[in-house]
Order: C-alpha cells, then structure tokens, then sequence
C-alpha cells in the first residue's frame, strides 16, 4: 500500500508547495509511490488520514500549535518544509521589533482583533522528523527526502556549509564580485542555487550546526560592510536560530 | 622544438574542434576569472590566464561520479559507466600538470582506480607556460613553475609565435596530424624559451623565508603546539574551499542516488574535504576529528608530511589556490609556515631537511567498486540493536579472508558500510557478521530477511597475523561490539586450538541484555581449555548475573599472566583503549606485546578516500588490527 501523504501550511506563502505542484514529469513518479489525501494548492479533497505531513509555514500565533499538534499526532511521520517551517524563515524577522507595533502596522485599527507571537519553525512546537530547508525549497531536495523516507533512510542533509557547493559548481566567489554572502555559514544542499545564477546566498537554509558566527561578521566588514549591514545580513534569516544560540 | 604562428595555431585548435573524435577543453574568461571548459572556438581560449578556478583535475576525477548504475528488477545488475571519450586539455599550467602526477601516484597505490586512469589515458594534455602569475602562486618555491614532463605538447608564447615542445609520441601526432605551417624552432627560439622559463621562476609575489624542504621536520616540531593551531585556525569557517579548489586533494564520499522507482539508481562518488565537519565522524556519532583546529593542522600535515612520508614530494604545488578562496585569509601554506619557521627560529628550535623516505608504491591490480552479490540465509537478533547476519556470496566462492578484516555491505539504495567479519576463516561456505544498528545502512540491514540480497565488497584491511600468533598465550579483551571483530580469530583459535598457548578471554559490556553470542559465552564457560570472564557495568534488579560487575579494566587483576609470555588481543570502543593499556602496561605487559583492532570511517577500504585517516595512517588499508608499539606515538590513535 503507497504510504498516504498531506501538505499544510501556516504562516507562508505557499511557495514551497507550488515547488511540488510544478514537479511536472517527476509528480508521475511521485504520484507512482505515494497518495496523496490532502494538497489544498491542488485539490479540493481532504483526509485526516495520512502517514507523512508535510508542514509549509511558521508557528505565529497560539492558535497555530492546536493545529500542529493535532497533525503531529495524526502522522507517523512530520517533514517541516521551507525556510519558515525549517528555521523561522523571514517571519522571524519581526522577532526583532515590538510584537504590539508590528500588529499595528499590519492590522492598523483592527490589530487586537489578531493575535501574535514570536515567530518559530516548527519544531519549536512539535517533533520533526524531517527537514527540507530553503526558500522556496529545491525540488531535487524534495524528491530525495521524500526517497529517503520511503526507503526508511534518513535524509542526507549537508552539515557543511553552501561554499563546498559554490567551488564544486566552480562559481565566482560573490565576495571576488563586490558583494556580500552569508553562503559560509549557510547550510549546504541548494546546489548553491543563487549564486550559480549570478547573485550570492541570503541564508534562506539556515545556520549550519556550527558556524563560525564571528568570522563570517568580520569577514562582512573586512569586504565593506558597516556592522549594522553585517548583522541585517544575519537576521534576515538566521533570527530564530540566533536567538536560540 | 617547434614552432607555429598565432594564425596557425588558432587554425590548428579548430580543426581539433572541429574533429568529433575529440573533446577540446581549453581556458576560458568565468566573469573575472578564469576556468577550464568546452571550447567552441580557438577565439574562446585565454592561454593568458593566471589562475582557473578550478584545477583540471575534474576532468579526471570529477566533481560527481558515476561508479556505477544498480537494477534491482528481476534479481540485480549492475553497469559501469561508459569509456572516457578522447579528450584534449588545452592550457594547463605547469604546476596543475606536476599536481596530476601527484593524483596518478595517489591514485595507482595499492590499488589502481579504474575510473581515474580510463580517463586520463584517453586525454592529450596541452600546456602552456605561465605568462602571467596570480599574486597567490608561489609554485617556483615548491620547483613547479616550470616542468619538463608530464605533458603531450607545451606552448610558450613568444610574441606572434607559439614554441612548443613535443613530451610525447601522442603530442607530436595531434600536431602533424592538426597543425599546418609547423617549423623547427631555431636556436634563437629555444634560447628564448629558456629565458622566459627563467623569469618565471621569479615572478611570484610570495615569498618563503626558508626552504619549504624543511616543511616536513617544521611540521614534526609543531604537531604537538595546540596554541599554534587554534590560533591560526580561530577564523576558520571550515567551509572546505581550500581543499575543494586544491589540486592534489582526492577525498572523496561514496553515496546510493537511488531514481524514484527507488528499484534502479546509482552509486556516486563526490568531492569531499578534510576541513568539514562530519569527515572523520563514524555512525555511532564519534566524530574522530571534531573541532577545526585539529582539521585544519591535518590539512597541512597531509600536505607536508604524511603524503610526504607516503611518496616522498611535498603534495603541494605552489598554485595559490586555497589562499585566495580563503575568506578569512588563513589558508596561505606561504604564511602559516612563514610563522611556523619563524616562531621555531625564535625558540632557537633547529629544523634540518627531513630524509627522503623510501618510497616504494605497488599496484596490485584494480579497485573494483562494483559489490559482489550475496544472500542473508540465517537471521537471529542478538540485543535490541545488534542482529546477527550468516551471508553466503551468490557466486558459491568462499569470502576468503582473514580474521580481523571487515567487508563493505550494500544495501543499493542506501548506501555502504564497513562492517567487521565476526567468523572465523575455518567456516566455510558463508560468513557472518554482527550488524549494530547506527546509520542508514545498519538500520536497513536489520530490516531486511533471510534471502534478501546484499553487495558485499572485500575483504578488506590487514587482518591478524596468524603465523605470528601461533604458539603464542592469547588475552582477548573486548568491549561491547569489539567481541564482533575478535570472535573471527576466537573461534578460529579454538577451531585450532592445538597450535595455540593458554587463551583468557575477557569480555564486558553495559548490562546483561547487551551481552553478543551469548549462547558461546555460556559454552566457553564450561571448557577446560579457554579461561573466560565477563563483566557488566550494572546488572537491573531481578537479572540473573554471575560474572563481575564493573567496567573491562575490573577483569585484567582476575587473571594470571606471566607478561612477557602473553599477546594481549584488545577492541572495543574508542574510550576503552587507554584504560585497558594503561592497566596491561601496569601488569608490565611489553608494548609490543599488545594488538588493537580500530574502528575509524571506512568508505572506499582501500586508502584512496580519506575518511579513516589517523595522522599518516590509512585503518582501512594499513589496519584495523595495528601492533600498539607501532601506533603508540600516533597521536590521533587512541
């Protein structure tokens, strides 16, 4: 029997479940060895009968982990994918301002209507059995994890940083080029993706598990930067990992 | 010497295009900088450049491989990749053509990598000499600015006018067979060409302030200097750039990249480097290199000293790569041995030309990557996380090994894991392992049943000397899953019991449910010939337990020896080893008198990967079973 999966999503765009939407020839094949009961981007059925859950989105409000752990406890098996569900994504960059006036801004009048809180992955809520980073997500990733999983094998997530990519694809350093990268820090497993098209690494994949935080900042500076600068470059998407660190 | 003009050598170089016989890679612009890629036209190559980005290397060992691709449908089969097509490399610099015989040394020893050689007998190397040198070249100190070997043809530039030296039969075809209007040079020429190699031997803007012949004693002294290391490495991102553009690195990972069939796929190999974090990490979580200051000292011990030692020349050309990819400026060999030397030159420490080593390197025969085929036929889950596996190879050959050597199992999909051989050579027709279940592999193989199919590659590794162990008083001593490795040559000693001395086995683990071949550990206890202790760190209430309680170490005063006449047999986890030693060594058991048996990272088994170096030594190829007299001053050992 093909093991029963379903996407949801929270605080996000939704552009990682377009990523597998847009599969095209592989989604045969996908469709091949699993089945898939709930995809709100695709279909209009729905089941609470699944194996897998694939979780797009950041936690930001309470009301978010009554729902995730419902699907928590419904799946056997939970992958968090993209930047907001695997590290905060740039949801977490309102962490670093009032909560109260970032509702403000957003809802004007209507902001005690909705409720808030620091935004988080989601495994700052439930276990997560799985992870596939990036903004939006890489599909060839996608289609690995999902591999690994059906194979009963543990995803192969890169603890190097995106750099190994960037000289195995034999990139031009975006630093050689004038501009500023946080690919040293950055998890790898994008294929270096950004910068092999010509700009540099924003840090969408998170932190790697342990990064040389202060030399990647000085390295910023030594280039160019103010330290403002540096740290921006850092928050962008690194917010709720730092935060934790 | 020939010579051939700008014209006709443009000419010469699309009519190679032009010929489908071949592929021509040449040097091209990349942005700013420079890199080896396909030519169109003869306009496209830069024979100007300074530096590429990456060395050729990667048309030899690319940065992705197929080794080979895997069909599980209908039984198993599996494909090599297709021959390298002919290939002409057109522009490589001198130090890239010393770096690739560094590679086909690395490459042929013990044994010869096919995909290496296939592709590099099928390619014509073109060089060129330098004519502008990269600010972070300092190949003239490492004698490689220049060269006069190791290519098919080598171009100078002079002026409107190529001179090119023919190195090979092949060289001088490609250039009768392509080139037109080609002359003997003239005295005049060759005399030039000689000058403008004298120039290039002083055009680099680094500067060595001794002789890097001294690099292998300065990096002897320096090992040891924790201080020296950590700060020199305190910025290191461990991003892996130096190694990764390096041209004489070769590590490399082997991974399954199963389609989504999940029935078919392929085994790869990757570039992978010794600055990253996970290379020296075992599935058991053990990462036997983990911080970055011993990472990056491997890396210029590898360099200066243990491929030195290896192959007699400093593995290092001079290209400058690694320094300008480093962010944080700390990967210059010029700078950090600068300050090596001359912190040794302040302490008034002397530092003499190491001796040449005696270098003699064997070929025997191929790797082959491809598994053999065999099958699980007997089961029997030992604890919760060990499984005892009895394989048969489908072919009906015996395995043929000897105890101590491991095997490397395939689950194709998943992967490949090194896995000690737990019976004795005496057994016939089959052979049998104890599989913990730790990564990806392990984990499969204990889901898998009896008539599954699993690729066995191997054996592996040096074994136990058998002859010299003859006659001799045998103690075992093992830990936990170290029983596995040692049961080959247990049994194969009670299997000859005769031509054996007094043998003690010794043997603890966590708790009584942990306890491996329980139902021979039972049977030992009631032979006359074989004395046996065992040992639990703590019993639970309610479990029957008549041995002792405690760690390994509480056994050793349980029994007698006469030191000097014992050979002590030791494997266990890392965290063991000096403990049991130190006690044997107290019992005055001679150094020499004490063998190990190492677990380290092993992917390829045969001492081309890198993973499971300790210092100089290869575990897969030089061990596991190692002579402690022999590794007791090998720091990263034990």
């Amino acid at each position: 029997m093909k093991p029963k999966v379903a996407f949801f999503d929270f605080a996000g765009c939704e552009g990682d479940q377009l990523q597998v939407a847009n599969l095209e020839e592989e989604l045969l094949a996908l469709l091949g060895q699993v089945e898939v009961v709930s995809f709100r981007e695709v279909m209009k059925e729905q089941s609470d009968d699944y194996d897998i859950a694939f979780v797009e989105g950041s936690c930001t409000r309470l009301q978010d982990e009554e729902r995730l752990k419902q699907i928590r406890s419904n799946a056997k098996i939970v992958v968090a994918i993209g930047s907001c569900a695997t590290i905060g994504g740039i949801n977490s960059l309102r962490n670093y301002k009032d909560l109260d006036q970032v509702r403000k801004t957003v809802y004007g009048e209507q902001a005690k209507l909705f409720d808030t809180y620091a935004a988080r992955p989601i495994d700052a809520v439930v276990k997560v059995d799985a992870y596939v980073h990036g903004c939006p997500i890489n599909q060839k990733e996608f289609l690995q994890v999902v591999k690994s999983l059906l194979m009963g094998k543990r995803p192969d997530i890169p603890t190097y940083p995106v750099c190994v990519e960037c000289k195995k694809n034999e990139n031009v350093c975006a630093f050689e080029r004038g501009e500023f990268c946080v690919g040293p820090v950055t998890r790898a497993g994008c294929d270096s993706c950004c910068v092999n098209e010509g700009t540099v690494c924003w840090g969408c994949r998170g932190l790697v598990d342990n990064p040389n935080e202060n030399s990647q900042k000085e390295i910023l500076i030594k280039y160019g930067l103010t330290v403002d600068d540096a740290i921006g470059k850092f928050k962008m998407y690194f917010g709720w990992q730092e935060a934790k660190r | 010497m020939r010579i051939l003009s700008k014209e006709d050598f443009a000419d010469f170089v699309n009519a190679l295009i032009k010929d489908d016989a071949w592929d021509v890679i040449g040097v091209k612009a990349k942005g700013d900088k420079f890199a080896f890629g396909p030519l169109e036209s003869a306009g496209e190559l830069r024979l100007d450049y300074d530096v590429t980005l990456l060395p050729p290397k990667k048309y030899f060992f690319p940065q992705r491989e197929t080794l080979f691709t895997y069909n599980l449908a209908g039984g198993f089969s599996a494909k090599n990749p297709a021959e390298a097509k002919p290939t002409v490399i057109l522009g490589v610099h001198p130090y890239d053509i010393i770096a690739l015989f560094h590679m086909d040394e690395i490459f042929r020893e013990t044994k010869s990598d096919p995909y290496y050689f296939d592709k590099r007998k099928s390619s014509i190397i073109i060089g060129v000499n330098i004519q502008k040198m990269s600010k972070w070249n300092f190949s003239p100190f490492m004698g490689c600015a220049t060269v006069d070997y190791g290519y098919d043809l080598m171009l100078t530039d002079l002026g409107n006018r190529y001179a090119i030296s023919v190195g090979s039969q092949k060289g001088g075809e490609l250039l009768s067979k392509y080139a037109k209007n080609v002359t003997e040079a003239l005295a005049r020429d060759i005399q030039l060409v000689g000058q403008k190699k004298r120039e290039i031997v002083n055009m680099s803007q680094q500067k060595f302030d001794f002789s890097p012949e001294l690099i292998p004693e300065l990096l002897k002294k320096t090992y040891e200097e924790s201080d020296f290391w950590e700060r020199h490495s305190e910025k290191c991102l461990a991003c892996g750039s130096c190694v990764l553009v390096c041209p004489t690195c070769y590590c490399f990972d082997v991974k399954d990249d199963p389609d989504l069939s999940l029935n078919q796929g392929e085994r790869i190999r990757t570039w992978d480097g010794c600055l990253l974090e996970d290379f020296a990490k075992v599935a058991s979580g053990e990462n036997f290199r983990a911080t970055r200051p011993t990472r990056y000292r491997h890396r210029y011990f590898k360099k200066g000293k243990y491929l030195f030692d290896r192959f007699g020349f400093i593995s290092c050309v001079g290209c400058g790569r690694c320094s300008s990819n480093c962010l944080p400026d700390i990967a210059n060999p010029v700078n950090l041995f600068n300050d090596m030397y001359r912190e040794h030159a302040h302490n008034g420490v002397q530092v003499a030309v190491a001796e040449s080593p005696k270098v003699s390197i064997q070929t025997e025969g191929n790797i082959d990557y491809v598994p053999n085929l065999a099958t699980i036929i007997k089961k029997e889950q030992m604890t919760t996380n060990e499984m005892f596996l009895e394989i048969k190879l489908d072919d009906g050959s015996d395995l043929g090994h000897k105890p101590g050597q491991f095997v490397e199992v395939s689950v194709f999909g998943v992967g490949e894991a090194p896995i000690s051989l737990s019976s004795p050579p005496t057994k016939r027709g089959s052979f049998e392992i104890c599989v913990r279940k730790l990564g990806n592999v392990t984990t499969k193989l204990h889901m898998l049943k009896v008539g599954d199919r699993v690729g066995i590659r191997g054996p592996f590794g040096n074994g136990f000397d058998l002859d010299f162990l003859k006659g001799k008083n045998l103690l075992f001593v093992a830990g936990g899953l170290g029983i596995a490795p040692l049961r080959s040559l247990f049994n194969y000693v009670l299997d000859n019991r005769k031509d054996f001395g007094h043998v003690s086995l010794l043997y603890g683990c966590k708790e009584p449910r942990e306890l491996l071949f329980k139902d021979e550990m039972v049977a030992l206890q009631s032979r006359p010939d074989v004395e046996f202790k065992s040992a639990v760190n703590w019993c639970p209430d309610g479990e029957a337990w008549t041995g002792s309680i405690g760690v390994i170490t509480t056994l050793i005063p349980q029994v007698s020896f006469d030191p000097d006449n014992i050979y002590a047999i030791i494997c266990g986890p890392p965290v063991m080893y000096k403990y049991v030693i130190g006690d044997l060594k107290a019992r005055k058991v001679p150094d020499d008198h004490i063998i190990v048996s190492l677990e380290r990272r092993m992917k390829c088994g045969v001492g081309k990967c890198g993973h499971c170096q300790i210092n100089e030594i290869y575990v897969c190829k030089d061990g596991p079973v190692f002579n402690y007299s022999k590794i007791k001053g090998v720091p990263e050992a034990l």
